[in-house]
């Protein structure tokens, strides 16, 4: 049957544009090109990637066990008739919990030479990954989340590995920061919910750095080469009493080892772990590309924490951006503030010759904050932003606030100083 | 080329224009900087020094048209230029890609063997959202695809079966279809093994004749086997003949085993049935063997007799008359039992 209407348009096309075409659509779309033609009919079966997401079996019953059949028998097939090597497979339904196929599945992907990873199964019970994960030799990407994962003792590490993402993962400490040190290759380290881990981290070629959760402990051992951090640090009364014996000087501890540091971001408590035992020691470290400084709930009650980041600040010449939040917790001391601190010496009279925007959120008009904001002012040459969004909760200070900052003394002659309200 | 003639040619390269010729011979003049923008291109005036002149004008692939090399110079006109923002980058190439869909088929095939890759992967996703949510024939006739695929290959079920209900009903039409097509198919096979089984019958009843000297020699059909086996059984439950022939023969049925359930079930009714001559000659064989009940002997004389005087007839005319009482023998099978075979036989 020769179509009259003009000769094939697309079916002699090269397969690696055929396959470019079926794997920017939705699974089901790509299977159902097997009845199109003839030529057709395994097209979809060599392509490299597989992605199961909600939609490859949408929702057709209350029943999330019924449901999860048919994505069950729906991925099966698909892999049954698969030929050739699958480099990318992904499952992010919702639908699926932990169920024996999955142990198959993973067991066949080791066998066909798959590079990504990613297993985001549905809330419910924690699937626990097979050791036949640990023979993929030629893993580079791994996304797990909801699961259980316990390398074996004889496990070498994956020597491809450049990104690993952990969510939700049931792991033993000793076992997570194997895993880290056995991947030479790590560059993209993301773990997030865990609970109470103290950390080690040594990855000798790791640049992105993403960690959250309810951390004792974070040991940059060896990260000469890190770019990006991103810290979302959770507390829990452990913690917080660990907080209160250590006796570490946890910014050096932290930020030592990390020269080439672009980019810092630090929520919730991070600030408040980086203040313990800084004012013990004198850092000598410049972050000489550190470009952007992130923190959010700081405690300008603290001065501690102020300090953190005045060093940060400081010890960073090339720094262009700065967003501080502070915490929106009405301070509970009633008693005059140590506005001293502002005029010892030993705050630098250095020149933030870089800094262009600066963001200051969760304002609540308080004399260390104006301080801050006055400080900022000073010593900015080249600061064209700087917007402060007040808090919510108090807002008899804003006007107190802006009377001050209108006093305030600036270095930069194009500087605007936005207050942003509601 | 030799490092002198890379000397030469260096400032020949500030020129701002190069030469291309298309597949169709024609040679057009292209401003340099845009058409470098495609790796094949890049490569042909690095490392080969083409594209000059006139004379060594750089010779596209078979796949860029004229008119498509246009669109591509378009294409890396804008994005050669390095202050565009992202979201003017994603805005153009959004315009870009809306053509007729031969068009674009044509350029994503030119864009490939230029190795243009950005263009390739966003001509690609145009394509995907074309194809992307379409029936199978509305995506035939946008791509002019032959509708080729035979019935039996339409008849595999459809991956995603069980969401969409439309495709739930198609598939049991599909079911059913197919289901009809196996049984007819299973009926021719059930005659041939049918006339099979006759023909081993035959061998069986030659060999016995003969005296068992051809045993050796005689295929191991299906039938032989059984009968050794029920030998062993026979002589296991030799006690209990009439219980054991009874038991025997419907072993006998499932040791058969042929291939499909029909033939099977033809097969242990006509095992089941004592009239049968066949069946009993079967068993016979291996009674016979080991030590028979005197009372079937003489039932297997006479049969054995009447065999007699057909094999002393005609081969030829013995074969057909055996096949035509195998009919006879298929339809007594089959009226008796009156079950569905009839239907089927139909």
């Amino acid at each position: 049957m020769v179509d009259v209407m003009g000769p094939d348009l697309i079916s002699d096309l090269p397969q690696s544009i055929i396959e470019s075409i079926l794997v920017q659509l939705p699974i089901r779309d790509a299977v159902r090109t097997s009845i199109l033609s003839s030529k057709w009919r395994y097209k979809w079966a060599s392509i490299t990637q597989l992605v199961f997401d909600d939609k490859c079996v949408p929702p057709f019953s209350n029943d999330r066990e019924v449901v999860e059949r048919s994505v069950v028998k729906f991925i099966t097939r698909a892999l049954f008739l698969h030929q050739g090597p699958i480099h990318k497979f992904q499952i992010s339904n919702s639908m699926l919990q932990s169920c024996p196929e999955i142990d198959q599945w993973i067991l066949f992907l080791s066998r066909n030479d798959i590079k990504v990873l990613v297993m985001e199964l549905g809330e419910g019970e924690f699937f626990r990954i097979p050791s036949s994960l640990f023979n993929c030799r030629k893993l580079t990407r791994l996304e797990l989340s909801r699961c259980e994962l316990d390398p074996p003792h004889s496990f070498k590490g994956f020597v491809c590995l450049r990104s690993l993402n952990l969510h939700q993962v049931l792991i033993s400490p000793d076992a997570v920061e194997s895993l880290i040190s056995r991947c030479p290759l790590l560059e993209s380290l993301s773990l997030s919910y865990f609970d109470n881990l103290a950390l080690t981290i040594s990855a000798p070629n790791l640049k992105y750095l993403y960690l959250e959760g309810e951390f004792k402990d974070i040991c940059l051992e060896d990260t000469p080469l890190l770019v990006e951090i991103s810290i979302a640090m959770y507390m829990t009364d452990d913690i917080a009493e660990h907080f209160e014996q250590s006796s570490n000087c946890n910014f050096l501890k932290f930020l030592g080892g990390v020269p080439n540091l672009e980019k810092l971001v630090g929520l919730i408590y991070f600030t408040k772990y980086l203040s313990i035992g800084i004012d013990s020691v004198h850092l000598p470290i410049m972050y000489h590309n550190l470009e952007t400084i992130e923190l959010y709930q700081v405690n300008f009650e603290d001065t501690k924490e102020i300090l953190v980041i005045l060093r940060m600040i400081t010890s960073s010449p090339n720094l262009k951006e700065l967003h501080i939040s502070g915490s929106s917790n009405i301070p509970i001391a009633a008693d005059a503030p140590d506005l001293d601190f502002w005029e010892k010496g030993c705050l630098s009279d250095s020149a933030l010759n870089k800094l262009k925007t600066v963001k200051l959120s969760e304002m609540g008009g308080w004399p260390h904050e104006i301080e801050f904001i006055k400080y900022l002012l000073c010593r900015s040459p080249v600061l064209e932003t700087l917007s402060i969004i007040p808090c919510v909760f108090d807002m008899g200070n804003n006007l107190k606030m802006l009377i001050e900052l209108v006093k305030c003394r600036r270095a930069s002659s194009r500087g605007e100083v936005i207050f942003i309200h509601e | 080329m030799s490092e002198i003639d890379m000397a030469v040619i260096k400032p020949e390269m500030m020129k701002p224009y190069i030469w291309l010729e298309t597949s169709d011979g024609s040679i057009q003049q292209v401003e340099q900087e845009i058409a470098m923008y495609c790796p094949l291109i890049c490569k042909e005036i690095i490392q080969k020094g083409m594209g000059s002149s006139k004379n060594c004008a750089i010779c596209l692939p078979q796949r860029v048209s004229p008119a498509t090399l246009s669109l591509i110079l378009d294409y890396c006109r804008f994005h050669q230029v390095p202050g565009r923002s992202n979201k003017e980058r994603k805005s153009y190439d959004e315009k870009f890609v809306r053509m007729d869909t031969k068009r674009l088929c044509e350029l994503t095939s030119a864009a490939d063997s230029l190795q243009l890759k950005p263009l390739v992967d966003l001509t690609s996703r145009a394509l995907a959202r074309i194809i992307e949510g379409k029936s199978p024939e509305e995506i035939r006739e946008i791509f002019h695809l032959p509708d080729d695929l035979t019935e039996e290959e339409k008849l595999e079920p459809l991956k995603n079966t069980t969401d969409d209900p439309r495709i739930r009903l198609l598939n049991r039409l599909y079911a059913k279809k197919r289901k009809e097509l196996k049984e007819r198919e299973r009926l021719k096979s059930v005659e041939v093994e049918e006339e099979h089984i006759d023909k081993r019958s035959v061998d069986d009843l030659l060999s016995f004749i003969n005296g068992n000297e051809d045993q050796k020699g005689i295929k191991t059909s299906k039938n032989k086997k059984k009968n050794r086996r029920k030998k062993e059984q026979h002589q296991k439950n030799s006690s209990l003949k009439e219980a054991s022939g009874v038991n025997k023969k419907e072993v006998n049925g499932q040791n058969i085993r042929p291939p499909n359930s029909e033939a099977d079930i033809i097969a242990e009714t006509s095992i089941s049935h004592t009239e049968d001559v066949f069946a009993h000659k079967e068993f016979d064989d291996g009674d016979i063997d080991d030590g028979i009940d005197p009372a079937l002997k003489e039932k297997i004389d006479r049969e054995v007799e009447d065999f007699a005087r057909r094999l002393n007839s005609d081969w030829p005319e013995r074969m057909q008359e055996l096949l035509s009482s195998g009919q006879e023998r298929k339809t007594m099978l089959f009226s008796p039992n009156g079950n569905s075979f009839l239907r089927r036989n139909a």
